[in-house]
C-alpha cells in the first residue's frame, strides 16, 4: 500500500498515465485516414518505436522515463500523417477533417506545443492561396466550404506545429537513449540524471514563450482566410491574398525571431551539456542518421545547423500546474465542434486555462477544496503528523498563504532574530474573532528564520470544539492547548506560540482591541520554569481588524458557546509583528512554580512587555488598511 | 523467579480464552516460539496446536476459580495469558460482563492463589476515552475516563482497575496491561472493523478525529513480546502513524456520509431504542474526538516497533 501511494506522487508516473489516453485518441482517429497512415507508418513509426525498444530494456534504472517516451514517438507518427492527410482530402471532405483535427490539435499541443514556431510556417505559405484559388466561382456552398477550410488549415499549422515539437522531443530521446545503451547507464540520481532534469525545466519554461507566438501565427492566418470566404469576389480575393502572405510572412518573421532566440539558449545550454557528457557524446553516429527524414521532408526549413538536442522527454515537460489543465483537456467531449468559430473558442479558453495565473489560480481553488473537505471532515487524508496537521494539505494551500501573506495582510515583522534554536515560548495577544493571529506568527518564524524547526501555535479548548474550525485549524497546526502537548513541543525542540489570553482574548468587542485581557493562570510562566525553556512577547497588531467581532450569536447546540459574528471575508489590515526581548527569569528554578505569587508577578511582567510593543506599534501605525 | 530467567528448560504458558481473537493471534507464534515448551489452554473449547494442553475451565462458572487454581498449581506456569475477552458482536450484554469482569476475578484470584510470576492482560486505548480536553498523546497515566455509555469499554476499565488493585497486592507478580489501538485486519473482528467495513460510514460533520490502528501482525508481536519482557505496568500499543478517521474510511476501501451532529445523534439514539442500532452509541465518542495514544513506552521499555503503518492496517481491512 505504501508503495501504492509514493507510485501516485511520481512525476513519471502521472506522464505514463496521460500517454497513453493520448495514444488512443489518435488511434481511434487513424481509419479516417487510413491510406495515407497505412503507407507512412511502417518506415517511420516502427523505425522509432524499434530504436526505442532496446534502450528501454537495458536500461533499468530509467524504465519510467521510457515507457512514456515509446508512447510519444508513435503518437507524434501517427500525427505527422494526420498533418498531412487533409492536403489529399481537402477538397472532397474538408468539415470532417477540420473537426477532429483541431481537436487533436489542442490535445497535443498541451504536452508538445513549445518548440513549434520553428519549422512549419513555410508549409502554410503555399497551403492557403491553393485552397483558396480552388474555388474560383464563388457560391454560397463554396463560402461555407472556405470557412470550414480555413479552420482545417488553422488547426492543421497547429497541430503540425506541435507536431514538430514533439519530433524534436522523440529525437532527443533517442539519442539520449542511443548514448544510454553505448555506455553504461549514470545511477539514478547521479549528477546525469539531475542535470537532464533539470535542463527538462528550463527548455520547458523557454519553450511555453515560443508557443504564444505559434499561436498567434495560427490565429492571424484562420482570421484572414475567414475574410477571404466573405469577401467572394475574385479580385478581392487576390488582394486578401497577398495580405494574407505578408501577415502570415511576417508572423513567420516573428517565428523565426523568437525561435531563434530559443536557438541560441538551447545552443548554450547543450553547449554546457555537451561538456558534461563529453566522454558519452563521442560514439553516436546513429543521431545523424535518425534526423535524416525530418531533412527530407521539403517543408523542412534547410540550413538548421545546431541539432535541437537538449529537449526533454516528454514526461518531463509537464510544469508543475499542467495537470488542471491536462485534466480539463482529457474531459473535453471527444465530439467534432460544430463550427470553426466555436473550435476557435475553445482553442481560445484553453489556452487561457493553460495560462500559469489560471493555473495558479485553479491551484488554489484546489486547495480551498482540500481545505473545505478537511473541515468537513471528509479530506480522507493520510499525511497528517500526530497533532493533527496536514503536510498536503498546508502545501496545497501555499499559493493562498502566501498571497494572503505578501499581498493581502502584507505582514511586516519585527525583531524576529531574537528567537532561539530549540524550545522557545512565544506569548502573544489574541485578537480577531478568528484566530488567524496563530497562523501569520508561525508563518512569519517560519519565512523568517528558516534555521528553526516547524513551530506550532496552541489554542483554546473552544476552537477545537467547533466543527469545521477546530478541525480545519488542527490541520493547519494548531494544537490544544494544554500542558502536555506544550511540554511535548518544546521537547521536540519547536517554538510555541501561546495566547495566554485565551478565549477571552478572541471574545473582545471591537471596542476594547488591543487591550490585553487577564493572562489567565500563568501556565506559560510555569512551563517556562519547568522547562527552561525562554519566553519572548511577540505583539500582533492587524488582526482586530481583519476579522473585527461585531457580535455573537448563541449556538450552544454546535458544543461552542457562540458563533462570532464578523465580516464575511478577512479584511485586508496591514498587520506587523514584534518580537521583543526574551524575558529574564531573574535565575528562578524549577521549583518557583510552584509560587503563585512569583508565577503571577512574571506573567504580569509579560503582559505589561506585550502591552507596551502593542501601543508603540498602534502609534507607529499610520493607517489600518492602507500602505 | 523470573520466566526470562527460567534456565534450561521451556516455558510453560497459561493462555485463557485461546479461541477468542486475542488467542487466535497469540498462539501460532507461541507454538513456534522455540522457548516455550508447552501451551496450557484454560477454554471452553479446545485449540489446535502441537504444543496444546487442553484444560477444560469455564470462567462464567461460580467454581472457576477452583478448577483455574487446579490447573495453574498442578504443574509449574511460567506466565498467563489472560485473554479472555469479547471483541466481537455481542449478542448478550450480560454474559461478556459477567465473563470480562467476573471472569476476571475469578483469574486474578486463581493466579494470586499460585503465585504465577507473570500475568499478561490486554485491553485497548479506548479506555481513555475521546474528550475534548485530552492533549494530542495520551500516556499511560492518563486517567481512564472510559465511555458511559458503552458497556464494551466500560468493563475494560473494570477490569483494568481490577488488574491495578492485583498488583498492588501482589508484587512479585509482573502484570504487564497492552492497551491496543483498534486492531485491524482480515481475521479481526471488532467494533472497529465492523465499523470500517461497511460500505458508508457515517461520520459527523466537521469533526475528522485523529484514530490509530494496529496490524493484527504487530498485534500478535506485541503480545508475543509481553512474554519475555523484562519489565511490567501499561504500555500503549499502537501502529505506525496516525489517521484522522476519514482516511482510515478511505483507506479500507468505505464511503463516508457526514451527518451534522444532532442529526446523527438523534438517530442514533433513536436506533438504539428500537433496538435496530447498526451504530454503537458509544462511538459517538471516538468519532467525535481524537484518542491518540503514545506508543512510545511499548517501543523503550516493551521493545515493540510496529512495522505497519495505521494505512496499511486499514488496507488490510480492504483486501480481506
Amino acid at each position: 500500500m505504501a508503495t501504492k501511494g509514493v507510485l501516485g506522487n511520481d512525476p513519471f508516473q502521472r506522464g505514463a498515465a496521460q500517454r497513453p489516453t493520448e495514444s488512443r485518441s489518435s488511434q481511434v482517429r487513424e481509419p479516417a485516414e487510413a491510406p495515407a497512415a497505412k503507407k507512412a507508418r511502417p518506415a517511420s513509426g516502427k523505425a522509432a518505436a524499434k530504436k526505442a525498444a532496446p534502450s528501454k530494456a537495458t536500461a533499468k534504472g530509467g524504465k519510467t522515463v521510457e515507457t512514456p517516451a515509446i508512447h510519444g514517438a508513435k503518437t507524434v507518427q501517427v500525427r505527422k500523417i494526420a498533418a498531412k492527410a487533409p492536403k489529399g482530402a481537402k477538397g472532397r471532405k474538408p468539415g470532417r477533417a477540420a473537426g477532429p483535427s483541431s481537436e487533436e490539435a489542442q490535445r497535443l499541443r498541451e504536452p508538445a506545443a513549445p518548440v513549434t514556431p520553428r519549422r512549419r510556417p513555410p508549409a502554410r505559405v503555399p497551403v492557403i492561396p491553393e485552397g483558396v484559388e480552388g474555388t474560383k466561382p464563388r457560391t454560397k456552398e463554396e463560402l461555407e466550404v472556405d470557412q470550414v477550410l480555413a479552420t482545417a488549415v488553422a488547426s492543421e499549422a497547429t497541430e503540425a506545429a506541435a507536431e514538430a515539437a514533439a519530433e524534436v522531443a522523440v529525437e532527443t530521446l533517442l539519442r539520449l537513449q542511443a548514448e544510454q545503451t553505448g555506455v553504461p547507464r549514470p545511477a539514478p540520481g547521479s549528477l546525469d540524471e539531475i542535470w537532464n532534469r533539470e535542463l527538462a525545466t528550463a527548455v520547458v519554461a523557454e519553450a511555453a514563450e515560443a508557443a504564444e507566438a505559434a499561436e498567434a501565427a495560427a490565429e492571424a492566418v484562420l482570421e484572414s482566410a475567414l475574410a477571404a470566404a466573405k469577401s467572394g469576389a475574385r479580385p478581392q480575393v487576390e488582394t486578401q491574398d497577398l495580405e494574407e502572405r505578408t501577415t502570415i510572412s511576417s508572423a513567420y518573421v516573428e517565428d523565426e525571431e523568437s525561435s531563434r532566440d530559443f536557438d541560441d539558449e538551447v545552443t548554450i545550454i547543450d553547449r554546457a551539456y555537451r561538456e558534461e557528457t563529453e566522454p558519452y557524446l563521442d560514439g553516436l553516429p546513429e543521431q545523424s542518421e535518425e534526423e535524416q527524414p525530418d531533412t527530407e521532408r521539403d517543408e523542412f526549413p534547410p540550413g538548421r545547423t545546431t541539432p535541437l538536442s537538449v529537449v526533454p522527454p516528454p514526461s518531463d515537460r509537464e510544469p508543475a500546474q499542467e495537470p488542471f489543465f491536462t485534466d480539463q483537456a482529457q474531459q473535453e467531449p471527444p465530439s467534432p465542434p460544430p463550427g470553426g468559430m466555436f473550435s476557435l473558442a475553445k482553442e481560445i479558453a484553453l489556452q487561457a486555462l493553460a495560462s500559469a495565473s489560471v493555473g495558479k489560480a485553479l491551484g488554489t481553488a484546489q486547495g480551498l477544496l482540500g481545505a473545505a473537505l478537511a473541515g468537513l471532515g471528509a479530506s480522507g487524508s493520510t499525511s497528517l503528523d500526530e497533532y493533527g496537521r496536514d503536510s498536503e494539505l498546508v502545501s496545497e494551500l501555499q499559493p493562498l498563504l502566501d498571497f494572503l501573506y505578501e499581498r493581502y495582510w502584507r505582514v511586516s515583522v519585527q525583531g524576529a532574530d531574537v528567537v532561539p534554536v530549540g524550545g522557545a515560548i512565544l506569548v502573544a495577544n489574541h485578537s480577531g474573532a478568528l484566530p488567524f493571529d496563530g497562523l501569520v506568527a508561525s508563518m512569519a518564524l517560519q519565512r523568517e528564520r528558516t534555521e528553526l524547526r516547524e513551530p506550532r501555535w496552541l489554542v483554546e479548548d473552544q476552537i477545537f470544539h467547533a466543527p469545521v474550525l477546530g478541525t480545519l485549524f488542527n490541520r493547519l497546526g494548531a494544537v490544544r492547548a494544554c500542558p502536555e502537548n506544550a511540554v511535548r513541543l518544546l521537547d521536540e525542540r519547536r517554538p510555541v506560540i501561546v495566547f495566554p489570553e485565551g478565549y477571552q482574548g478572541l471574545s473582545k468587542p471591537f471596542a476594547q482591541r488591543y487591550q490585553l485581557k487577564r493572562f489567565g493562570r500563568g501556565g506559560f510562566v510555569k512551563l517556562a520554569l519547568r522547562t527552561g525553556a525562554p519566553i519572548i512577547p511577540v505583539a500582533i497588531v492587524g488582526s482586530e481588524e481583519t476579522t473585527p467581532l461585531l457580535g455573537r450569536i448563541p449556538a450552544g447546540f454546535l458544543g461552542v458557546p457562540y458563533v462570532p459574528l464578523t465580516s464575511p471575508m478577512p479584511l485586508p489590515a496591514r498587520w506587523t509583528l514584534r518580537f521583543g526581548e526574551p524575558m529574564s527569569m531573574e535565575g528562578l528554578g524549577p521549583d518557583a512554580a510552584s509560587d503563585l505569587a512569583e508565577v503571577h508577578r512574571l506573567t504580569e511582567r509579560t503582559r505589561e512587555a506585550i502591552q507596551g510593543m502593542l501601543q508603540a506599534l498602534l502609534r507607529e501605525r499610520r493607517s489600518v488598511f492602507a500602505g | 523467579m523470573d520466566a526470562t530467567h527460567a534456565g534450561k528448560r521451556g516455558l510453560r504458558v497459561a493462555v485463557t480464552g485461546a479461541s477468542g481473537d486475542f488467542g487466535r493471534l497469540l498462539l501460532p507464534l507461541l507454538e513456534k516460539d522455540p522457548a516455550v515448551e508447552s501451551i496450557l489452554v484454560l477454554d471452553v473449547a479446545r485449540p489446535e496446536g502441537a504444543k496444546v494442553e487442553y484444560h477444560r475451565v469455564d470462567l462464567t462458572r461460580h467454581d472457576a476459580e477452583s478448577e483455574l487454581t487446579e490447573a495453574l498449581t498442578e504443574r509449574r506456569v511460567d506466565a498467563l495469558y489472560h485473554l479472555a475477552f469479547l471483541l466481537g458482536a455481542v449478542r448478550s450484554g450480560s454474559l461478556a460482563h459477567e465473563l470480562e469482569v467476573v471472569g476476571t476475578i475469578n483469574v486474578l484470584a486463581a493466579v494470586g492463589r499460585a503465585r504465577l510470576p507473570r500475568l499478561v492482560v490486554p485491553s485497548l486505548t479506548a479506555v481513555y476515552g475521546a474528550r475534548g480536553q485530552h492533549p494530542a498523546l495520551l500516556r499511560e497515566e492518563a486517567p481512564l475516563l472510559g465511555c458511559p455509555q458503552s458497556r464494551f469499554v466500560s468493563d475494560k476499565v473494570e477490569v483494568e482497575g481490577q488488574v491495578r488493585a492485583f498488583r498492588e497486592r501482589y508484587p512479585d507478580t509482573r502484570v504487564l496491561v497492552l492497551r491496543f489501538a483498534p486492531i485491524l485486519g482480515p481475521s479481526m473482528d471488532n467494533p472497529a472493523t465492523r465499523m470500517l467495513k461497511r460500505p458508508v460510514v457515517p461520520t459527523l460533520l466537521g469533526f475528522d478525529p485523529l484514530w490509530q490502528a494496529v496490524h493484527e501482525e504487530d498485534a500478535a508481536r506485541a503480545l508475543h513480546r509481553a512474554l519475555k519482557a523484562d519489565t511490567s505496568g501499561e504500555f500503549n500499543i499502537v501502529g505506525q502513524g496516525v489517521l484522522p478517521l476519514s482516511g482510515l474510511v478511505r483507506q479500507a476501501g468505505g464511503r463516508l456520509l457526514p451527518l451534522p451532529g444532532p442529526v446523527f445523534r438523534t438517530a442514533v439514539h433513536a436506533l438504539t431504542a428500537v433496538g435496530a442500532a447498526t451504530l454503537p452509541v458509544a462511538l459517538l465518542d471516538y468519532i467525535h474526538y481524537s484518542w491518540v495514544a503514545d506508543g512510545e513506552r511499548a517501543e523503550t521499555a516493551l521493545g515493540f516497533i510496529p512495522i505497519h503503518h495505521a494505512r496499511d492496517a486499514a488496507a488490510a481491512l480492504r483486501r480481506s
